[in-house]
């Protein structure tokens, strides 16, 4: 019995020291700080675009921060996770990461130490991006101007906290390699592919996480809850009325808003108006090519007319008198900007018969939205939404949820609706963030 | 510090972020022609202009509206003789008059989507505005007689 | 404490002026950053001639009008002035008002039932007169011709092709003619074919500041070094002690300066706890973190349908309440009667919901409290300030401002209290702005009220006897007992509460019985709510007479016009009631006729008639309504296609205002009939904002057509009378539609729902 022991144990120590040997990364020695001039303005000013296109700002400042030092706290079904400073400062941030140290963490989410990057990092995804645009990117990050913040410490407990683990988690769910074009599909769909895939990450939000927080495989752009809001399918499963062409992804990812599917809120806002904003037109349209594509929008583009015409029509009820009460909440707080008589509804009048969030599995976009409003910054830029939190109940919110469900979808109602606003109104304003 | 315009002047307060917007212009600044009537946008008396769009200021944190234009009342024209104004008075639509600057700032809104709005356009719109006179025959009458003028005078 | 930081402050406090006044012409209104205000009138031009406290006349010609009822939408300024300019021969573009600060010259300050113009057209006919009489006199003189060839027009003396203007008259001569009361009580005024402004159309004065931001409300009111307060209510409106009060959470709060225990000795506010900050949000938030602890009054259980219930047991019991009409014959009629019928209707508790919730900026400045704030009835409140400041009353002056709304609730100045203590405790001045749950829950909203009907029948189906016992809070003798009437047995009762049970049909033997519910004067402060008694009264007598038509087999409208025949005791009285029932009866035959009445209707539609004397025996405004409903059996949608209703209140002095009053006076009963209606839950309203409360909205206007009675009789009052009959209209009418009968109010698509089922059952 106690040999069969002594032997388990020495089996044990061989997988542990196999799984050491395996997943040992090596440190790579620290460099000196390349002086600005060494890299040419052109790449620098593409390493913007492209950092911008990444989001890498949104998650490396924290709030209230200076850009890219880091500290922006992700709130993971794990626990807290601080992004970290990658400006140039050699202490604190990445300043004595060479051009192969930077490459390796954005391919395979080792640090410059070798220690692993936790997966919250998306290299999973830009791990697709090819080396010029690396290149590009390390040019404009060595060139900003170096902040000294230290790491916060994470929240994580035991044993995520273990970064050596992380080693595991890539056995089970990286799949490492640069973006490989479809030779089957047009140059912008690939061009739109490769932004989508790689460094934007779209699937980052819009796919769903197995229990591991891994993307789940076969289930690509599915749509999920992430970040207190609901980022819809990206899929023929969009549920939408009106499709998503490549003219209106054109419009939303462009502007922040769209006449029939509504405004970029939470964390969409900010891809829009900080993320891809200094794309090209034409990398938009790339884009919008991709998903217009993954969507299936031509063939669903029939539905268009109708799905207008039942929506003018729902609306035009907020104009008549009627026994509802839950539609006399909607004329008093909301008809005033949410009504509509002719087609297209101008973006400036949401309508919500249109709009993605009713027809979303998942009430949480539209009652966060309710409770905490759409700032002027947000969404369609110069127009805003008042929070009605401190206006309307719980019982109230769930009343104008259900009444929209039920008198502009032909979806099942929303269960619960009223636990639901409560637990999100419990959230605060900030969660959404 | 929250900084905007108000009626085409720049101003910056040191006031909370989530200070109702209505209470800043009213009593900060001493603009009190946008009125106090529910707190809750659901009787439209605070309705001012942020960016041009109707809003309640009194759901409205001033924190939100950094960098924006706001209209009230009071700067809706140089010399109170905007259409809707001159329409207000022809119309003799106020009684009390507490919420007619909201329901005259809702309908600039109103007739800048609807530069011809059919009587249900009007009804939905303004339902949002209480009136507890229950001068809404005037009301509806008085935009009726502005719209015209509006579309003279803006383009469409 | 200087908030902005950059941008132009706003111009200095507006407590310079010593009146407000609103002008009609030439005055040019401020905008942007400079405060809204009005011209100030501190230094009166050197000659000035003023022969009554109603009116002055510049040197320049220009008439400044003193009113002294509250401006709260009825245009009441305008209506007023033009019966002084009417009678001067004033020159209307001249003319200005001037809203008065409290003065015991004024005699009794108070806005309500409908009175104003009714009660003024007199006193201020012949004060113009006067006028007009002393500058003919002084023109003459000046022109050097015999007064009597000369004339006064446009605001000048006319003889022959020689014209003096007013402006002239006063500057070139020591105009100081003043006349007395018994003087002018003599003073004879124009017959109605010489009057040309009283009847024609004109402009309303308040209009113009009402569109351009500039008008001032008791919400406006700022001073400097005020401090802000929001009350903490405490959870009944009687009896209610403070236990503890812990303000640690509101300590936190930035702008938090503390808090105050009221003692009043006027018992207005029992249990009230102010709460100041340095900005009015600041309080709210406050308010909201001050944690206090009350021992409630014996009423934090009472609830709605207890009240309904105590009402029921109060009618049931044949020995209380005071009998108001007591003919000879009753029981006898009954008991000899070949039918009968008895009925009883209900009415929910309503709020005021006026737009500017409850405020009052209170300050004592050299031993003088003064008190800016919107008021209705400033001679009832002076002597409950006094008290509770323990000064005399000639040591309180209120200043005068707008009115956002009153519908009665400003009659009771109970808001003021609290403001005034407060300065008092904190020596500063203290602007109390109520939150619109604060206002809600302090309302002296609506009574509920229990009214059972019985009416006996001889032959024919007419007539031989009707008694009527009604029972609902008080508001009168609650808040102003001076104001009860004596009953028959003279036993005091509320006049305003009963109203309209006194009708002028001829029922033969009748027998109206008013009884006090004094649960609801206890558990609440029943207000006067727009029309008062007469806004459930006539619920009750014009449901009833529509059922009793039925029952008789007799059309609803000839069935009411036999009634009002206008004789006996109906024939009417000068000076007001001149023609009695027979006006009433002449209102219903021409909206019957209007409506279509006798027409064939769409299924589920239905015409349904009402007719009331307005508010008060003694100052009839003679009113009919036809309302027209299409009732969605489905769902109990009542839908209000249209209101036709013919007004008769003899002289109608200023027309348009007349028909914003009646607009708005009938959709008020639109409101109350079908969309609002609160409930009294656990010793308060259970509802307390819009999320919960529905006033009409301009959605559920119906189609109106308003027809006034040409005349030239006394002037009676309008603000009140249209909200009369509109419930009842509406009831009879969806009986007509459905066949449904509903005997409270509101009358929700669920009641409809449910009292259709039962008629199916």
């Amino acid at each position: 019995m106690k040999r069969v022991f002594i032997g388990f144990l020495g089996v044990v120590a061989v997988i542990f020291i196999g799984f050491f040997v395996i997943a040992w990364r090596p440190s790579i020695a620290p460099a000196p700080l390349p002086a600005a001039n060494s890299f040419s303005p052109v790449l620098v000013a593409k390493g913007a675009v492209l950092a911008g296109a990444g989001y890498c700002a949104v998650c490396h400042t924290a709030s209230g921060g200076q850009p890219y030092a880091g500290g922006y706290a992700l709130a993971t079904p794990f626990g807290v996770i601080y992004s970290l400073n990658i400006t140039p400062d050699p202490q604190t941030g990445i300043g004595n990461w060479s051009e192969a140290a930077f490459a390796r963490a954005m391919h395979a989410g080792v640090a410059r130490d070798g220690s692993y990057l936790f997966p919250a990092f998306p290299y999973d995804h830009f791990t697709k991006i090819n080396d010029d645009d690396i290149q590009a990117l390390y040019a404009y990050l060595m060139t900003l101007p170096p902040v000294n913040a230290p790491a916060k410490a994470d929240t994580l407990p035991f044993p995520f906290n273990i970064r050596y683990l992380q080693a595991g988690w890539q056995l089970l769910f990286f799949h490492g390699g640069r973006y490989q074009p479809d030779t089957t599909k047009s140059a912008a769909w690939n061009r739109g592919a490769y932004l989508a895939e790689s460094l934007s990450h779209c699937g980052g939000c819009h796919t769903p996480r197995n229990a591991f927080g891994a993307e789940e495989a076969g289930h690509e752009y599915a749509g999920a809850l992430i970040d207190g809001w609901y980022a819809p399918p990206l899929t023929a499963a969009n549920p939408a009325p009106v499709p998503w062409t490549r003219a209106e992804l054109f419009t939303y990812l462009r502007t922040g808003a769209s006449d029939v599917h509504g405004t970029a809120a939470g964390s969409m806002s900010p891809v829009v108006h900080t993320g891809l904003a200094k794309l090209p037109d034409a990398d938009i349209q790339a884009i919008a090519t991709y998903f217009s594509d993954i969507d299936g929008a031509a063939t669903r583009a029939v539905n268009t007319g109708t799905a207008l015409a039942n929506a003018i029509t729902a609306s035009a009820q907020s104009g008549q008198p009627g026994a509802d009460p839950d539609a006399h909440l909607y004329e008093n707080a909301c008809a005033s900007c949410h009504y509509n008589s002719a087609t297209p509804p101008p973006a400036v009048r949401p309508d919500l018969a249109l709009n993605t969030a009713l027809w979303l599995p998942d009430p949480t976009n539209f009652i966060r939205v309710v409770l905490n409003g759409i700032s002027l910054q947000d969404g369609m830029q110069g127009v805003m939404m008042p929070g009605f939190a401190n206006s309307m109940s719980d019982d109230q919110i769930a009343r104008l949820a259900a009444y929209l469900r039920r008198t502009r979808t032909n979806l099942t109602p929303w269960p619960d609706l009223q636990a639901k606003v409560a637990a999100i109104r419990a959230q605060g304003p900030e969660a959404s963030q | 510090m929250t900084s905007f315009h108000l009626n085409g002047q720049a101003v910056s307060v040191d006031i909370p972020d989530d200070t109702p917007l209505l209470w800043v212009i009213r009593d900060d600044i001493g603009l009190t022609g946008t009125k106090f009537g529910c707190g809750i946008g659901m009787c439209g008396a605070c309705t001012v202009h942020v960016d041009g769009r109707a809003q309640r200021s009194c759901i409205t944190p001033v924190g939100a509206v950094e960098g924006a234009a706001i209209t009230t009342i009071e700067g809706l024209s140089p010399n109170g003789q905007h259409p809707l104004q001159t329409a207000w008075v022809e119309a003799q639509a106020p009684q009390c008059g507490y919420c007619q600057s909201g329901q005259i700032m809702q309908a600039a809104t109103l007739l800048l989507d609807f530069p011809s709005p059919s009587a249900e356009d009007i009804t939905a719109v303004m339902h949002g505005n209480l009136c507890r006179c229950m001068a809404y025959i005037r009301i509806r009458k008085a935009i009726l007689l502005a719209a015209p003028q509006l579309r003279g005078s803006e383009p469409t | 404490m200087n908030k902005i930081v950059d941008s132009q402050r706003a111009a200095a406090s507006p407590f310079s002026r010593r009146r407000f006044l609103i002008v009609s012409a030439g005055t040019s209104a401020l905008f942007g950053f400079m405060r809204p205000g009005f011209a100030a009138t501190d230094v009166p031009t050197p000659k000035m001639f003023e022969p009554t406290i109603w009116y002055s006349i510049d040197a320049n010609g220009a008439v400044t009008v003193s009113i002294t009822k509250a401006e709260m939408g009825q245009h009441v300024g305008t209506a007023l002035a033009r019966i002084v300019a009417d009678e001067l021969e004033a020159d209307w573009s001249k003319v200005q008002l001037d809203y008065v600060d409290t003065d015991p010259k004024w005699g009794p300050m108070v806005t309500g039932g409908s009175w104003s113009v009714w009660s003024s057209f007199l006193p201020l006919s012949q004060a113009g007169a006067a006028g007009r009489m002393a500058l003919i006199e002084a023109g003459a003189r000046l022109m050097n011709v015999n007064k009597a060839a000369c004339s006064a027009q446009g605001g000048a003396v006319v003889c022959g092709l020689r014209v003096i203007s007013y402006g002239q008259i006063i500057t070139q001569s020591n105009l100081n003619r003043v006349y007395t009361a018994d003087e002018l009580k003599q003073m004879p005024v124009k017959q109605p074919a010489d009057r040309h402004l009283i009847g024609y159309e004109a402009a309303a004065i308040d209009i113009p500041s009402k569109t351009n931001g500039t008008a001032r409300y008791g919400i406006d009111a700022q001073i400097d070094g005020m401090v802000y307060a929001r009350p903490k209510i405490p959870p009944t409106r009687n009896g209610s002690k403070v236990i503890s009060v812990d303000d640690s959470a509101a300590k936190s709060i930035k702008g938090y300066l503390g808090n105050k225990v009221l003692d009043d000795p006027s018992n207005t506010v029992p249990g009230w706890v102010m709460v100041f900050a340095d900005s009015y949000p600041a309080a709210i938030r406050a308010a909201d973190a001050v944690n206090v602890v009350w021992s409630a009054g014996d009423t934090a259980n009472v609830s709605e349908q207890d009240i309904l219930d105590h009402g029921t047991a109060l009618i049931a019991d044949k020995t209380g309440g005071v009998l108001v009409v007591d003919d000879a014959g009753i029981d006898v009629a009954f008991s000899n009667a070949k039918s009968t019928l008895e009925q009883t209707y209900t009415t929910s508790s309503v709020l005021h919901f006026q737009m500017e919730p409850l405020n009052a900026l209170a300050l004592e400045k050299d031993g003088v409290f003064e008190i800016h704030c919107g008021n209705q009835w400033q001679s009832l409140i002076l002597p409950v300030l006094a008290t509770a400041l323990g000064v005399g009353e000639d040591k309180i002056v209120m200043r005068t401002y707008l009115l956002g709304g009153g519908f009665g609730r400003r009659l009771n100045g109970d808001y003021i209290v609290p403001a005034a203590l407060a300065t008092q405790a904190v020596g500063k001045p203290v602007k109390m702005v109520c939150t619109r749950a604060d206002d809600a829950r302090f309302d002296s909203f609506r009574s509920p009220s229990v009214q059972t009907l019985r009416m006996a029948f001889g032959e024919d189906g007419k007539a031989t006897a009707m008694t009527h016992d009604a029972t609902a809070g008080w508001p009168t003798q609650v808040m102003a007992p001076a104001f009860m009437a004596k009953g028959v047995n003279d036993a005091l009762y509320d006049p305003f509460a009963i109203s309209g049970a006194n009708h002028w049909y001829n029922v033969g033997a009748q027998r109206v019985r008013a009884i006090s519910n004094d649960l609801a004067n206890h558990a609440f402060r029943p207000g006067w709510l727009r029309s008062v008694g007469p806004g459930w009264t006539n619920w009750a007598v014009e449901s009833f007479m529509d059922e009793a038509a039925h029952k008789a087999g007799v059309d609803p409208v000839v069935f009411r016009l036999r009634m009002l025949d206008g004789t006996g005791r109906n024939a009417g009285s000068a000076p007001y009631a001149v023609g009695g029932a027979l006006r009433q009866a002449n209102v219903l035959k021409l909206a019957a006729e209007k409506a279509g009445w006798g027409n064939s209707m769409p299924e589920n539609t239905g015409l349904g008639v009402a007719t009331t004397f307005g508010q008060e025996r003694d100052m009839p405004t003679w009113v009919a309504c036809v309302a027209r409903v299409s009732v969605d059996r489905q769902t109990g949608l009542v839908r209000l296609e249209k209101l036709t209703l013919v007004v008769d209140a003899g002289t109608i002095v200023h027309p348009d205002g007349a028909l914003a009053q009646v607009q708005g006076g009938a959709l008020w009963g639109v409101s109350m009939a079908l969309y609002e209606g609160t409930e009294f839950t656990a010793g308060e309203v259970a509802d307390t904002n819009l999320g919960t409360y529905t006033p009409l909205r301009m959605g559920d206007v119906p189609e109106m057509d308003i027809e006034f009675i040409e005349s030239t009789e006394a002037p009676t009052g309008l603000g009140e009378p249209a909200t009369t009959v509109v419930a009842p209209a509406i009831a009879n009418a969806i009986f007509a539609a459905t066949g449904t009968r509903l005997r409270h109010l509101p009358m929700r698509p669920q009641d409809v729902l449910q009292a259709s089922a039962k008629l199916n059952a």
